[in-house]
């Protein structure tokens, strides 16, 4: 297969991985240049294959944007040998990538050592909910139970409400953190020779976001849940307009700001409360009800622009269509047209990064049909003939 | 002697970073790569940076917890590139580095010699990543923004929050996510960017990386974009699952999530087996979807009637996924985080002990040392005069 200009050009993936942290993860290191075999079987396809009812409708509508890039072959993974076959992939491949239950890479035959025989310096991913030991290791989840497991879930939310839970942006910020530590590790085994076993655990990622409250936590400070407000911002919030659900996000991060929002407001402020940073702080409550009434009647997209020019962080809270409207993302690539012969143009979210010389990365190819790299792969790459692989469907070993 | 010296076993030992960091974005990229071993020096503007004074503090007027985290393990070096010193330092630590993390407003560039143009020019061995609130390129690169704006500007924010929040207080404003979630994913991003383009350096050279925290926002939030293409527009009031969500139980909250088949018979084995659950026309899925806010009622009250510790044990011995809503305390102290040893201990300034959590991460073949201290303002000066 030719090699786009991408920096992780050259670095192959053997993709056991399933829902969507884990896919993540290797899509994000797909779009970054690297080759991703993604390892499935018709008995037990990735569930983000499936359908959803849990959603309130029967369509499988997230697959697309944690697998395009990959190529698909098909293992039943229950056969010792096509779990061989797996062990072959895995030994033409930089890194192995996976996100089962701890302990079931093992049965299967799967494990680090294991796959150390056959690539004695390979990169192994392991993602979970929490991590491969301690006492909770068994512990299956979701999103939004790494956010409650984790500690986010609790301070998130309106201050005098119940917590939240974290969707999808929990399991993918997992899944962008397991792709740095695999990074890391491969420029290890480049330095040394050596193989590695990153363990990630979704639910530590939950924790490293509320890594500032640990830290109070760790000499006897309460941390307490500041819903929009900031304990050193004020104003700052988010603040409704003259457009039912158009919401102006707002913050003012000093005295010099607050004097230029008030002239930008056309307003005169003389209440002494509201001086100082300070006084703002000790006062927010009444500061945002002020606040309200001033940006009541304003049209928040301009005001977020005007705002803006006059150096102010204000930004309107957007919704999935003015995103998709945003020329700002467009010309940076953030968002991209794809399309296929079966797919009506439509956008996708592209690389992470833009990237000055090797800037082929992005989303090159969509989502494959199960099984529809075998060729490559099973033929290519582990050098199966024709015969050999109509056996081994025929004994539902390839699957 | 620096910390980085004795722990050469770690994945990036060796790797030399400078850090610019005004923003968490930048400073998180930092933190990330000297979790993992990198030697990592902050050059800090003259007075340290604004993140040394950033909430929460740890006591009035005291130190930041959250710079504390943040800058665990680097080292600082006071450094202002638009006077002749400082330039002098710059390029001192330029030289001898690998990675450039810089969060400088792109019109500050050019006086300090940060554009990508000069710094690709004068240090052809260097990747050079830039992390900014929208990124370096495009109509708004000019634009600023802090936590709340960009978790709004990349989609997430709109989306929050949903089930019983929303439910409870359907009126509210849309929430943002505790603390800085959206300057991590771009701190998150720009490291995954740098060590990329790293890897990539023996066969494409060095090069400049512009990395933009509303894109990572936005890709971490990519599922609601790809549903818009589908047809459907997220909204906080209909993205919710249509059971499951958040329970408060007698003692606390539970997060309780079941997606596949067996999960909701073993739901239904935890409420007791109901009589209400054992409707026939609740085997299937859609109509379970359809019939939610009745099951939700449902577990509700089942919920409300038990404490939280029975009701996750027993849930997790039958496989329903169900978690307790802990506080940071409880993860602080928490049994399976001690364990997997997520916390380590470092000193601050002024000789205060505290402990951060390590990394979200665990290298089994060579273990991450954590700990060590949060650098005192300048301390490599002292460090070069001593």
């Amino acid at each position: 297969m030719s090699q786009p200009n991408a920096p992780l050009a050259g670095v192959r993936i053997a993709d056991f991985t399933i829902h969507a942290a884990g896919p993540y993860c290797t899509h994000l290191l797909s779009q970054l240049g690297a080759e991703c075999i993604k390892i499935e079987s018709r008995t037990r396809p990735d569930a983000f294959r499936k359908p959803h009812a849990v959603y309130g409708r029967m369509l499988a509508a997230t697959f697309d944007q944690v697998s395009a890039n990959k190529l698909s072959v098909r293992l039943n993974l229950k056969q010792p040998e096509a779990v061989a076959l797996a062990k072959r992939v895995v030994g033409v491949s930089d890194l192995a990538a996976e996100s089962f239950r701890p302990g079931v890479m093992n049965r299967l035959g799967l494990g680090f050592e294991a796959l150390r025989e056959s690539k004695p310096d390979i990169v192994l991913l392991s993602l979970s909910s929490c991590g491969q030991s301690g006492p909770d290791s068994h512990f299956a989840g979701y999103a939004p139970l790494f956010g409650a497991w984790g500690g986010l879930g609790a301070m998130t939310g309106y201050s005098d409400g119940p917590p939240v839970e974290m969707r999808h942006v929990m399991d993918h910020s997992a899944g962008l953190h397991a792709a740095v530590a695999t990074m890391a590790a491969l420029h290890q085994r480049r330095r040394t020779g050596q193989a590695q076993h990153v363990d990630l655990a979704a639910r530590e990622v939950a924790s490293a976001m509320i890594g500032d409250a640990l830290v109070q936590a760790s000499v006897g400070i309460t941390p307490v849940r500041p819903g929009n407000g900031d304990l050193g911002m004020a104003p700052h919030g988010i603040y409704a307009t003259a457009k039912p659900d158009r919401w102006l996000t707002l913050a003012v991060r000093n005295d010099a700001e607050w004097e230029v929002l008030l002239q930008q407001l056309g307003r005169a402020c003389r209440d002494p409360r509201f001086t100082t940073v300070s006084g703002r702080l000790q006062h927010r409550e009444d500061l945002d009800r002020l606040l309200g009434q001033w940006l009541a009647n304003c049209d928040a997209d301009a005001m977020a622009e005007r705002l803006q020019q006059a150096g102010l962080c204000a930004h309107v809270s957007w919704n999935m269509e003015d995103i998709a409207a945003d020329p700002h993302l467009l010309a940076r690539k953030a968002l991209v047209e794809v399309s296929s012969p079966d797919i009506p143009t439509r956008l996708a979210v592209g690389a992470p990064a833009r990237f000055a010389k090797t800037d082929d990365v992005g989303i090159r190819r969509l989502t494959p049909a199960l099984g529809q790299d075998e060729d490559y792969v099973f033929g290519e790459l582990l050098g199966l003939n024709r015969a050999q692989r109509d056996d081994l469907e025929a004994r539902e070993i390839i699957l | 002697m620096s910390d980085h010296a004795v722990t050469p076993s770690q994945p990036l030992s060796g790797c030399r970073v400078v850090e610019r960091s005004r923003t968490v974005a930048a400073a998180y990229a930092g933190r990330l790569l000297a979790a993992m071993g990198a030697d990592v020096l902050m050059l800090e503007p003259v007075g340290g940076s604004p993140l040394r004074r950033a909430a929460p503090l740890l006591e009035e007027g005291g130190e930041s917890a959250l710079f504390a985290y943040l800058s665990v393990g680097k080292r600082s070096l006071v450094c202002d590139p638009a006077l002749p010193e400082g330039l002098k330092a710059l390029e001192h630590a330029l030289n001898r580095a690998d990675i450039l993390i810089d969060d400088t407003a792109l019109h500050d560039r050019a006086a300090m010699g940060l554009t990508p143009e000069t710094v690709g020019r004068c240090y052809p061995k260097l990747v050079h990543v830039s992390v900014l609130p929208f990124g370096a390129m495009g109509p708004k690169a000019e634009w600023d923004g802090e936590e709340i704006n960009l978790l709004h500007a990349g989609g997430e924010g709109y989306l929050l929050p949903n089930g019983l929040s929303d439910e409870l207080f359907p009126d509210r404003s849309p929430l943002k996510i505790y603390g800085h979630f959206a300057g991590y994913q771009g701190g998150s991003v720009a490291a995954l960017a740098a060590l990329t383009a790293w890897w990539a350096v023996p066969v494409a050279g060095a090069q400049y990386v512009d990395v933009s925290v509303q894109d990572a926002v936005l890709s971490v939030g990519a599922f609601a974009l790809q549903r818009l293409g589908d047809g459907s527009l997220e909204h906080r009031k209909t993205r919710r699952f249509r059971y499951g969500g958040v329970f408060e139980a007698q003692d606390g909250f539970i997060e309780l999530l079941t997606l596949e088949d067996r999960q909701w018979s073993s739901l239904v084995e935890l409420l007791g087996n109901p009589e209400w659950a054992a409707n026939p026309a609740l085997r299937d899925p859609l109509e379970r979807s359809c019939r939610g806010d009745d099951i939700n009622r449902h577990i509700r009250a089942w919920m409300a009637r038990h404490p939280v510790e029975d009701i996750v044990r027993r849930a997790q011995e039958l496989g329903v996924p169900a978690g307790k809503y802990r506080t940071p305390v409880e993860v602080y102290q928490g049994e399976h985080e001690r364990a997997r040893g997520l916390f380590a201990p470092a000193v601050l300034e002024d000789g205060t002990q505290v402990e951060v959590l390590v990394a979200p991460f665990k290298f089994c073949c060579s273990p991450l040392s954590g700990g060590s201290h949060v650098p005192a303002l300048n301390e490599m000066a002292q460090e070069m005069r001593t």
